[in-house]
C-alpha cells in the first residue's frame, strides 16, 4: 500500500539514501559520498541505485513546487 | 551534646524586594530565607565563588542534557575564555551542538506540543522545545569528514585522547564563539567520554566507510583515563560543577577517586531522583560513600532546570568576583597540560 504524501516516481528525494541538504532542492546522498563522489545533488535527480523509499518526507513535492514557480 | 538552643540558630528572614535587584542582590535575599531551592541556589553561588578564589582548585565542569542547543553555548565558551572553568568534560551531544553552530548552523525556538510526524516530512528534529533543521547536522557531518581525513593525515596513525580530538576540532574551525574553538585557543581541555555515542561517531562511520579510505582517525578512551587523572593528582584541591549528571558526571567523580583525593568542592544541578539509583539523582552524600566526594567537602545539590539555575549562579559569582578580577587556572599556572 502507498503511504501517505509518498511519491513511486525515482527521485533523489524519495530515496533510502536521502538527507536533506538545502531544503527542499537539494539532498545528500550517503552512497555517493561512500563512493568518493560528490554526495551534493538535486532532490528531483536520481541515480541507478535509487532505493524505495521507506521515508514518507515532502522533499519531492516541495522541490517540485519550487521547480514550477522557477 | 548538641542542646536545644544550638539548633535553634538563624531565624529566617523573609526576602524583601524593594524596587531593582541585580541577580547577586536577589541570590543575597535568598540566601537570608535560606529555605528551599532558594537556600541551596545561593548556597551554589557562594562554593562556586569559594572554588573560583582558591588559587589551589582546579575547576570542573561536567555536562549532560541538551543545554548547548538550549541556549548555553556562549556562556560555557565566556566561561572558559575568562578562565572560570578550568576542565569541561561533556556528553558528544552537547559539543556537537557546538560545532553545527560552528560551522553555519542554528538552533530554533520551537514547541513541545507538535506534530512530531510532520516534523519528520519536513526533516527537522526536535529537542524538547528546540527544533533543529537535519541539514544542519548533515552539513556538519560533511564538513567533520574532511575534518577527520585532515586530523587522520596530520597525526598520521597516531590515537588521539578526547581532548587533543576536540582541540584538533577546536584548531579547524573559527567560529570565535564555538566552545570548541575557545578551548584550543585557551588550551583548556574538553573531555568526552562517550565521543561515539553522538553525530562525532556517526560522522566517524561515514569517514571510515569510504571506499579505499587509507587514513583513519583514532580516538582512544582510555587516555582520557590517564589525562583527567593526572590532572586531579596534580592539582592541590578539585571541585566540580554538574549539570545533569550522567557519564560526564561519573568521568569526574572517578578521576577525583582514582586520584586519591576525592573532591573538595561540588555543586550538583539536576532534577533526577536518588531513589532509581541512577547517577544523575544520587545524592552528594552517597557520592562520599564512594570516596569520591570528601566527607567534608563543600558540596550542595540544586533541583532545578540548568537552563535556569546555572546562569543565576554564574552572574551571581561575577558580580561578586567583580571586573578586576583575574584567575590563571592552577592547570595553566603549573602546565599541567605540558602544552
Amino acid at each position: 500500500m502507498e503511504k501517505e504524501g509518498f511519491s513511486q516516481e525515482k527521485f533523489c528525494g524519495n530515496c533510502d539514501n536521502h538527507n536533506t541538504y538545502n531544503y527542499p532542492d537539494q539532498v545528500f546522498c550517503t552512497l555517493r559520498l561512500l563512493q568518493n563522489k560528490n554526495p551534493i545533488v538535486e532532490t528531483l535527480w536520481h541515480c541507478a541505485e535509487w532505493i524505495p523509499s521507506t521515508q514518507g518526507c515532502y522533499c519531492v513535492q516541495e522541490a517540485k513546487k519550487n521547480k514550477t514557480k522557477k | 551534646m548538641v542542646e536545644r538552643k544550638d539548633i535553634l540558630q538563624e531565624p529566617v528572614k523573609h526576602i524583601k524586594i524593594n524596587g531593582e535587584l541585580t541577580v547577586d542582590q536577589l541570590i543575597r535575599q535568598f540566601s537570608n530565607s535560606g529555605s528551599f531551592g532558594a537556600g541551596r541556589l545561593s548556597a551554589a553561588c557562594n562554593i562556586y565563588e569559594r572554588m573560583l578564589r582558591d588559587e589551589e582548585c582546579t575547576v570542573f565542569l561536567a555536562l549532560a542534557g541538551a543545554v548547548v542547543p538550549a541556549g548555553m553555548r556562549s556562556l560555557i565558551a565566556d566561561l572558559i575564555r575568562e578562565r572560570l572553568i578550568d576542565v569541561v568534560v561533556s556528553t558528544g551531544a552537547n559539543i556537537v551542538h557546538d560545532a553545527i553552530e560552528a560551522v553555519g548552523g542554528h538552533h530554533y525556538k520551537g514547541h513541545w506540543k507538535v506534530d512530531d510526524y510532520l516534523l519528520y516530512k519536513y526533516h527537522i528534529y526536535r529537542i524538547y522545545d528546540i527544533f533543529v533543521p537535519e541539514e544542519d547536522f548533515i552539513k556538519m557531518d560533511h564538513k567533520l569528514v574532511k575534518i577527520y581525513d585532515s586530523i587522520a593525515a596530520e597525526n598520521e596513525g597516531k590515537s588521539l585522547s578526547s581532548k587533543d580530538f576536540t582541540w584538533e576540532l577546536g584548531k579547524r574551525l573559527n567560529d570565535p564563539e564555538s566552545i570548541l574553538r575557545v578551548a584550543y585557543e585557551t588550551k583548556t581541555p574538553i573531555f568526552l567520554p562517550a565521543v561515539r555515542d553522538s553525530e562525532f561517531g556517526y560522522a566517524y562511520l561515514l569517514h571510515a566507510s569510504r571506499k579505499n579510505v587509507n587514513k583513519l582517525l583514532k580516538v582512544d578512551a582510555f587516555k582520557d583515563v590517564l589525562e583527567i587523572t593526572e590532572i586531579c593528582k596534580r592539582s592541590p584541591k578539585i571541585g566540580m560543577i554538574v549539570i545533569g549528571g550522567g557519564v560526564p558526571r561519573n568521568t569526574v567523580q572517578s578521576a577525583a577517586l582514582a586520584s586519591k583525593k576525592g573532591l573538595d568542592y561540588a555543586v550538583v544541578i539536576t532534577m533526577d531522583r536518588a531513589e532509581t539509583g541512577g547517577l544523575s539523582g544520587s545524592t552528594l552524600a552517597e557520592t562520599v560513600s564512594w570516596g569520591k566526594v570528601k566527607e567534608k567537602a563543600d558540596k550542595i545539590m540544586v533541583i532545578g532546570d540548568a537552563m535556569i539555575i546555572f546562569p543565576l549562579i554564574v552572574a551571581s559569582v561575577i558580580e561578586r568576583l567583580g571586573e578586576k578580577f583575574e584567575r590563571t587556572p592552577y592547570i595553566q599556572r603549573e602546565n599541567l597540560l605540558g602544552t
